[in-house]
């Protein structure tokens, strides 16, 4: 079964994989047990595509991607015993009934809490003997996360679960992902374009755009390290460029100068030049995504 | 446990595809009571009736368990659960067969029910009989496989306008080999080497294109 | 305090309130500009300040806070990090957090919380080019307006 001396729930390294017209390069990526990764890009940056290679849907040309201790795609039966998995584009039957679904996981897998799943069903607000043909987009997602949650499986790998919900919807779905943290040892890694739900419940952060990942690493340090600093710049000094500056917006005597790096010695920087900071501010991890994609492809551009 | 897997996939696609099988069964009963009246219509009525039932399962039949599932998008759900690429093919291959081959041997062994007690037809047909309903069988494995195999419906297409093209034309040619059709109305039925020599094509055609499937299916490197 | 506001920053972006059985009500929002795990350290010490949570009361465990706030378990991890640096909570291996029971607790964070509101005046002040002297006259009469209030509500 699980090799339980591994700490990481996901390892993947140096994977990548070619399409006719998009690549995905080079993805290292890394989750300790217990924890929630969100992955964040734009649309068509290649979270889909990571996923599957996750879950041995997909065979990476190169790379190795280890879950729960399985070399995927090989191991991929094993891993899948304790792999709960649910994408955006993936559809249920559509002329059978919540229940019969709920029913087939059950005599499938043997962790399968029906009681679990019945509270599941009154907090989602779902009715089991619904056909799954006239369910709408935010129920059917719903149904999906429910036959995915009541078999409590050790790993999670969502594709953008709260995409296309209203905002009821996404809290009762970020209430039952947060739930499952209670358990120790159980782990959730989830793709979304949304920063909000991944500002809020992640442990780690995953940024990744264009095939690559740009950023990967723990949620607090992350949020750190961005700062929007305020400065006014007086007549006749030079706005000078700093390490760790990503980026600057000027406005006559005013200024917004981004950091990805930031450390108190930046705000002195400035100052010992003559300029004065107004403010340091904090980012949202939106603001972070916008400023961080612009720069990175900058970078590649350069 | 994988084994259990593949069973209740197996499961799941004859529930699914419950009301297609029990279609062509009714249909193809009804013909053969048809095939009892006297008189060349009701004859030719209920024969064509009853390979018609069996040519257009075999044409449907992947269409809704192949490749509906990529269609609808159900395939992910699938590939979520404990199966491999491999299992997956090989529950889908079992279970799209078997759910040809429950109408088909009801239909056959119905036709030759009926011509053993009810002595409407001579036994001589029997031979024709055979070589005949083999033929839906190797559409149906010719369209599955390619409906396997090429993940699209312009394959399904193809493979589907070949193939009921192709009966008729197959049909004719087969009536005019003089040795298989000089038996007919005899009263016992006459395996002559002719007969032989088409059903182990038959079925080595068969098994040609199955072997075919899954070698090209087992050097697919992206499932979904 | 910065209040400048952005266009980016006028679409609504979710408060919510969360109950906690037996420990009251927790109000964390992503548009307040302080980070998640500031937020939950200052509720934290709020309670602390009014009594509700006593000195040497058993808290809630990491993990069960991050469950209740839905909030990720490191935001928490952070906020009750901080705390014990500031000498607020104690956690015990294996035993669970607890408010410290050192005598006066609640006033000591009143304490720093009133610095806290002195500096950031006297920073605006500096920036108006107030000189000190009529600081302190703001400051009483603040106090005035205040004692005022207070003496309509009762």
């Amino acid at each position: 079964m699980n090799d339980l001396t591994t700490d990481l729930a996901v390892e993947l390294s140096g994977v990548s994989k070619k399409y006719r017209y998009f690549t995905l390069e080079e993805i290292h990526l890394k989750l300790p047990r217990g924890q929630i990764m969100g992955l964040i890009g734009a649309n068509g940056a290649g979270k889909s595509t990571t996923i599957r290679v996750l879950m041995g849907l997909v065979h990476q040309d190169s790379g190795e991607v280890r879950v729960l201790g399985h070399s995927m795609p090989a191991e991929q039966v094993a891993a899948k015993w304790d792999i709960g998995f649910a994408s955006e584009d993936m559809r249920l039957y559509d002329s059978m009934t919540l229940d019969w679904h709920m029913r087939f996981m059950r005599s499938i897998f043997p962790n399968w809490d029906p009681a679990y799943a019945q509270l599941l069903l009154k907090r989602f607000g779902l009715r089991a003997e619904q056909q799954i043909k006239g369910i709408s987009h935010g129920q059917r997602v719903k149904a999906a996360l429910l036959l995915v949650l009541a078999r409590k499986p050790q790993l999670l790998v969502l594709d953008e679960p709260t995409t296309g919900l209203d905002p009821v919807a996404r809290h009762e779905v970020l209430r039952e992902l947060t739930g499952v943290m209670a358990e120790e040892g159980r782990s959730i890694l989830f793709s979304s374009h949304n920063t909000q739900d991944v500002e809020q419940i992640s442990d780690q952060i995953t940024f990744i755009d264009r095939g690559r990942i740009i950023d990967s690493m723990d949620k607090e340090t992350y949020l750190d390290r961005w700062r929007r600093l305020r400065l006014e710049v007086p007549l006749g000094i030079e706005l000078p460029p700093l390490p760790g500056i990503v980026g600057v917006q000027r406005q006559g005597r005013l200024a917004v100068a981004t950091s990805n790096a930031f450390a108190p010695d930046l705000a002195h920087a400035y100052e010992d030049t003559g300029v004065r900071v107004q403010s340091i501010e904090s980012m949202t991890l939106e603001e972070i995504f916008v400023a961080n994609v612009e720069h990175s492809r900058e970078e590649v551009e350069a | 446990m994988s084994s259990s897997v593949i069973g209740h996939l197996i499961l799941k696609d004859w529930r699914l595809n419950r009301l297609l099988i029990s279609l062509s069964i009714g249909v193809g009963l009804i013909a053969l009571v048809i095939a009892q009246y006297a008189g060349e219509v009701p004859r030719v009525v209920g024969a064509v009736w009853f390979f018609v039932s069996l040519c257009i399962l075999g044409s449907m039949l992947p269409g809704s368990a192949i490749l509906n599932e990529r269609k609808k998008q159900t395939l992910a759900f699938v590939m979520s659960l404990p199966v491999s690429s491999v299992q997956y093919s090989i529950a889908k291959a079992l279970s799209t067969t078997v759910m040809f081959l429950v109408p088909w041997l009801t239909l056959l062994i119905s036709a030759l029910v009926l011509i053993e007690t009810r002595h409407a037809m001579p036994h001589g047909i029997i031979p024709m009989l055979l070589i005949l309903a083999m033929l839906p069988l190797i559409g149906f494995c010719l369209i599955s496989a390619t409906a396997l195999v090429g993940e699209s419906e312009g394959w399904l297409m193809a493979a589907s306008i070949l193939c009921n093209s192709s009966y008729w034309l197959v049909w004719y040619l087969l009536a005019r080999i003089p040795s298989l059709t000089a038996n007919w109305t005899r009263p016992v039925a006459v395996w002559n080497s002719a007969a032989l020599i088409v059903l182990s094509v038959e079925l080595g055609s068969i098994a040609s294109i199955v072997g075919l499937a899954f070698f090209l299916q087992s050097r697919k490197r992206d499932f979904i | 305090m910065n209040r400048t506001k952005q266009v980016d920053k006028d679409r609504a972006v979710p408060v919510y309130t969360v109950y906690i059985q037996m420990y009251g009500t927790f109000t964390l929002s992503q548009s307040d500009k302080r980070p998640m795990y500031f937020q939950i350290m200052e509720q934290i010490k709020q309670r602390i300040m009014i009594g509700d949570w006593a000195e040497g009361q058993p808290i809630p465990s990491i993990r069960q806070l991050a469950v209740d706030l839905q909030v990720s378990v490191i935001t928490v991890k952070r906020a009750y990090y901080e705390l014990e640096r500031e000498g607020v909570i104690i956690t015990q291996h294996g035993k669970g957090s607890h408010v410290a029971s050192t005598s006066g607790l609640g006033d000591r964070l009143r304490e720093q919380e009133l610095e806290q509101h002195l500096e950031q005046a006297a920073r605006i002040a500096a920036q108006l080019r107030m000189p000190p002297k009529r600081l302190v006259e703001r400051l009483r009469e603040a106090g005035d307006r205040v004692a005022e209030k207070d003496k309509e509500l009762i």
